[in-house]
């Protein structure tokens, strides 16, 4: 049952370098180099941005209630970029975690190795490239919002929760992807809709129906999204949210789910892989 | 002396052949119902001892790949048990795990770290690898811009510096010009009489009889003789009339 855990006693060293080669694979071999890194989600970001604020010429504030029950605006470029850098994060992490194995199908198929660990570098790759964006995004939001506060210090719960929390979920996908594809072209199916369902260019928190705001709790990248506007643009903690029980047990409840799962699914299928791919 | 170091007990491997990808997508979620089952390995056992060199030969489809995979590790039995104590170096497929972006020296760190290697020991054989190699200068120069010899070069001259216990050859493997091969056939000679396991697969009766003095035949799946070399070949060769 455990051994992912098994496989992964002893290699810690290697998982570091394996994610930075992962890291040089991507990026070497183009002039601005990882600067590549910041500069795609940046262009993402101004398209967003030009698409609602100038061309729909929707508000070019977003209404938030905050813990008092007031509401308070904040413009929309800042409110859209503090959730769409952990969506670049979770967006990369679920297609590169799901199709890992089979991108890196050598390890499987030519040599014996701690498959499971092939996840947990491509995965920490990618959260290389989410701090250089995260620190991009703090220097902005130091600028535009003030700071800094004690609630940016949140952002060491969010940032560890949300690697193990995608992590977990590649323990199921990047088998699964990697015994049938088209499972693989279902997970991508579903991402590209996923981005207009998470909270990243409009708040969860703030629906308009009670009833709504509650299904949204079952999406798990809420949880992050609104939990980096907390720390870093709501200046308030997690628990001053008045429905911040139910949000909890929800997002956590689904983490124990998806860690079970991962360990079964992982397991059942370690052994097929190489056989079929 | 005589310690067992490859132990397959009762080994079967069964391939689950699916009929279309759409049918592999419904084996993630249900039982498969029209798949088909290949056997290429039936209720396969025997041991081979501490410094032995065991040839294996038999027809394509007799099982020698499957069970090769099972010993580098790669594949799993579907029932029985295969044990296997020590390093394990395959000269199969000698260019899989390269990066092509990184330089040659970073390639032979790298592929020590993927086979549990330490720094310090791979320090201590970097040298003999890119001497053996033949590389030159292209050793600090990415592997994408070696030629497909040089890769194989340096595949070879890692797997085989790595001081592995068990050896695991392909016959149908090729490592560039005439002087390369005399040179990679001498250094497996050496790796033999230090005492080391090999395991050597091949179609070439010569070879085998040069090297193995103990043949395991295989014919589909199945293990039809196990023993003296000559005799393994006089069987072999019968069988196929």
């Amino acid at each position: 049952m455990f051994e992912i855990f098994r496989e992964h006693k002893g290699f810690t060293r290697q998982i570091f370098l394996l994610a930075k080669n992962e890291l040089i694979k991507t990026y070497k071999g183009s002039a601005v180099g990882p600067l590549w890194a910041v500069v795609k989600p940046l262009f993402t970001l101004f398209v967003y941005w030009f698409a609602f604020s100038v061309g729909l010429r929707g508000n070019r504030v977003v209404e938030v209630a905050n813990i008092h029950g007031q509401t308070v605006g904040f413009p929309i470029f800042i409110f859209i970029l503090v959730g769409f850098v952990p969506w670049c994060f979770i967006s990369d992490s679920i297609l590169f975690g799901a199709r890992s194995i089979r991108t890196n199908r050598h390890f499987v198929t030519k040599v014996s190795f701690p498959v499971s660990t092939i996840m947990s570098y491509t995965i920490l790759s990618k959260l290389f490239v989410h701090f250089l964006l995260v620190i991009c995004m703090y220097i902005y939001v130091l600028i535009v919002n003030g700071g800094p506060t004690i609630y940016n210090i949140q952002f060491f719960y969010y940032c560890p929760l949300m690697y193990l929390f995608f992590l977990v979920l590649s323990w199921s996908t990047a088998p699964m992807s990697a015994f049938s594809f088209d499972f693989y072209n279902i997970i991508n199916s579903v991402m590209s809709g996923l981005f207009w369902l998470s909270s990243v260019i409009y708040s969860s928190y703030d629906m308009e129906y009670g009833w709504l705001k509650i299904i949204m709790f079952f999406n798990p990248i809420n949880y992050f999204t609104n939990g980096y506007r907390n720390a870093f643009l709501y200046n308030r903690w997690f628990w001053d949210y008045p429905e911040f029980p139910l949000e909890t047990i929800i997002f956590f409840a689904e983490f124990v789910v998806l860690f079970f799962l991962g360990l079964w699914n992982y397991k059942r299928l370690r052994k097929k892989i190489a056989d079929v791919l | 002396m005589e310690e067992p170091i490859i132990i397959f007990d009762k080994v079967s491997k069964v391939y689950t052949l699916y009929k279309s990808d759409g049918d592999r997508l419904k084996a993630l979620f249900f039982r498969p119902k029209s798949a088909k089952d290949h056997r290429a390995l039936n209720n396969v056992s025997f041991s081979i001892n501490k410094g032995e060199s065991v040839g294996i030969i038999g027809d394509n489809g007799a099982g020698k790949s499957t069970l090769l995979k099972m010993i580098t590790g790669v594949s799993f039995p579907t029932s029985g048990t295969v044990s296997v104590k020590g390093k394990v170096a395959a000269l199969l497929e000698l260019t899989a795990g390269f990066s092509p972006e990184m330089t040659g020296r970073e390639n032979i760190y790298l592929k020590g770290y993927i086979l549990g290697l330490k720094d310090d020991f791979i320090k201590s054989i970097e040298k003999d690898i890119v001497d053996f190699a033949q590389i030159g200068d292209y050793i600090d120069q990415p592997v994408r811009t070696y030629s497909s010899g040089m890769k194989m070069r340096l595949g070879f001259a890692i797997n085989v510096n790595i001081d592995p216990d068990i050896l695991v050859i392909d016959e149908a493997l090729s490592v560039g010009d005439a002087k390369f091969k005399k040179k990679c056939k001498d250094k497996i000679a050496s790796i033999i009489k230090q005492g080391k396991t090999v395991l050597f697969v091949s179609h070439s009766k010569e070879s085998v009889k040069e090297m193995c003095p103990r043949c395991i035949y295989l014919k589909k799946g199945e293990v039809v003789f196990d023993g003296d070399t000559e005799e393994a070949l006089k069987i072999y060769s019968e069988k196929k009339k």
